[in-house]
């Protein structure tokens, strides 16, 4: 008898490949090409311009801040969400009365839309109604109200960043647990008995052992940084103090109407996105043995 | 082991809490007090006169505003819903035929899955808008839903896939000598065994769909089809909305999914381990 193709796995596959063909490969396809192109709708016709929007788009003054906006977005959230990321992760690493209520809300943040988040650090960084500049002043560390977002660039950036370090940090924290509950109690008993404090079992058995876990949660925070454009649209506005990279090609589209130089930074965060990841993964990300 | 000794523990969990539920504290507390009463100085730790009239001047009445907010909200639940549903049957029918089927292009097709979770959100954001231009489905629930299910997808795919596939097989071989079809094996027997991980697909598909807000922003143009969150960047770009009715609008927007996760962490945080394990 001879055998059938069986039809029924493409079958069950086809939806999500579809899906994935129009709406994924599609776009991202078509952005590759067409970021070669001149596209403005209120400027036709749409021609070949080779190099030229990429040529004008690093021209562009309010990119190339937008560029070094987002560096800095990067150091910082990648920074402070990877540390406090693995200090929370010892925190939860063995079990205690009351410590899956902790997970719970360590989890919150993670599952707030950015926008929700903005606002709730409105509250918090606000110039003239902001709790900060409250506490702050009432104990005297400051004389007068603060403006912390729209002057400084540094501290806009700062203040900015740490919105989504907060949104960030519960996922670099479960992904960095995950590899931490893996390692066997008997290596600290074993270090215990040969004289290791808790310092020194840290740093030589805790955070060598943790590294795929950093290298993962390190990999999700450039993607999320890299990609800001909720907290700093929503704290900061049209202002161009922190605009981020994301910000910068929502504008050059759909403010200036200019989508081939839209298509064209697109395509340069995708390489940079991609190229980035998988550097610090190869780099940070080591199979560990016990 | 003195890492886990008793004040490295306190000072961990005190910091955590706090961490993570200051800044929700404060907008509640906000949203019940005046906004004379939010302008004080020194801040008010506890409204000093707590009522509902934030929260009726967004939510009650024939005012522009009200039905604009209730508006977003019905259509931020329309649009959830039938992303999750969608992405939930479609990504489990999938992962069956990753984890349980030997077919040619499964290696090729999985990559290809695991590749666009890679995708920066902007490489797809301006021609998915042209493209839903293209197809007039600017401004309609459908381009939306079609939009979140294709981006998450991939994703809830992963986590089935991964689910599925630590599942003993001699289940489903004992289901196979009765006689029983491949899809009556997988509606009997994988899809009850897959149950927590299809919560965990379903809750974080759910929390990202409400999460959305640039897509939304650039595919619904008018208020027939904006979801919550659009509506709530729309009132905080009017700078005449006082923070007072900006902090309700707020903890609106986060009530749903703060229950949901406080009610599913055991499900997400499972999810999250499954969907990131490369």
């Amino acid at each position: 008898m001879k055998k059938k193709v069986d039809l029924l796995p493409y079958f069950l596959v086809s939806p999500l490949i579809i899906f994935i063909i129009c709406l994924a490969l599609t776009p991202a396809v078509f952005t590759t090409i067409a970021a070669f192109f001149k596209v403005q709708p209120l400027n036709p016709p749409t021609h070949f311009s080779g190099l030229e929007n990429f040529r004008d788009i690093l021209h562009n003054a309010e990119v190339r801040s937008s560029l070094g906006n987002t560096f800095l977005y990067i150091i910082i959230g990648v920074t402070l969400s990877t540390v406090l990321g693995i200090f929370f992760a010892v925190v939860l690493q063995r079990r205690f009365t009351g410590r899956s209520i902790l997970i719970a809300v360590l989890i919150l943040p993670w599952a707030l839309p950015g926008v929700v988040e903005g606002i709730l650090w409105t509250g918090i960084w606000d110039a003239n109604t902001g709790v900060l500049n409250s506490v702050l002043k009432s104990l005297h560390v400051i004389d007068h109200y603060q403006v912390f977002l729209g002057q400084n660039k540094f501290l806009t950036i700062l203040a900015i960043e740490v919105v989504q370090v907060w949104q960030i940090t519960p996922l670099s924290t479960i992904l960095i647990l995950a590899v931490l509950q893996n390692i066997p109690d008997d290596l600290y008993e074993a270090a215990t008995i040969d004289g290791s404090d808790a310092k020194k079992s840290f740093l030589h058995i805790t955070m060598p052992l943790i590294r795929p876990g950093i290298a993962i949660a390190v990999v999700q925070a450039i993607i999320a940084t890299l990609n800001i454009f909720d907290q700093p649209y929503i704290l900061n506005g049209a202002a161009s103090t922190g605009n981020s990279l994301a910000m910068e090609t929502y504008a050059v589209s759909f403010t200036n109407l200019n989508f081939g130089q839209g298509y064209a930074l697109s395509l340069l965060i995708t390489l940079f996105t991609l190229f980035t990841s998988v550097v610090i993964a190869k780099f940070i990300y080591k199979k560990v043995e016990y | 082991m003195k890492f886990g000794n008793k004040s490295f523990r306190r000072f961990g969990v005190g910091f955590i809490l706090s961490w993570s539920l200051i800044p929700i504290y404060w907008v509640i507390n906000t949203s019940f007090q005046t906004d004379a009463q939010i302008s004080d100085t020194p801040s008010h730790l506890l409204p000093p006169t707590p009522g509902w009239a934030n929260y009726k001047a967004l939510l009650i009445g024939d005012g522009e505003l009200p039905s604009l907010v209730r508006r977003s909200v019905i259509n931020i639940f329309i649009e959830c819903i039938a992303a999750t549903a969608i992405t939930v049957i479609l990504a489990s029918l999938a992962a069956y035929a990753f984890a349980r089927m030997e077919f040619k292009g499964r290696k090729f097709f999985l990559f290809v899955v695991v590749m666009t979770m890679a995708f920066p959100t902007y490489t797809t954001l301006i021609p998915m808008y042209r493209i839903m231009a293209m197809l007039h489905l600017v401004n309609t629930y459908l381009g939306i839903i079609l939009c979140y299910v294709s981006g998450f997808l991939p994703l809830a795919t992963w986590i089935l896939f991964s689910y599925m596939q630590s599942l003993p097989a001699a289940i489903e071989e004992a289901g196979s000598v009765d006689g029983a079809s491949r899809m009556q094996v997988f509606r009997l027997i994988v899809l009850p065994l897959t149950m927590p991980a299809i919560a965990s697909t379903a809750v974080i598909t759910f929390l990202f769909a409400w999460a959305q807000f640039i897509f939304p922003l650039v595919l619904a143009s008018d208020q027939s089809t904006q979801p919550l969150t659009v509506i709530v960047a729309a009132i905080q770009g009017r700078h005449v909305v006082p923070y007072s009715l900006l902090s309700t609008a707020g903890v609106i927007a986060l009530s749903v999914p703060a229950v949901i996760a406080l009610l599913t962490n055991r499900f997400i945080v499972s999810g999250l381990i499954n969907g990131s394990v490369k």
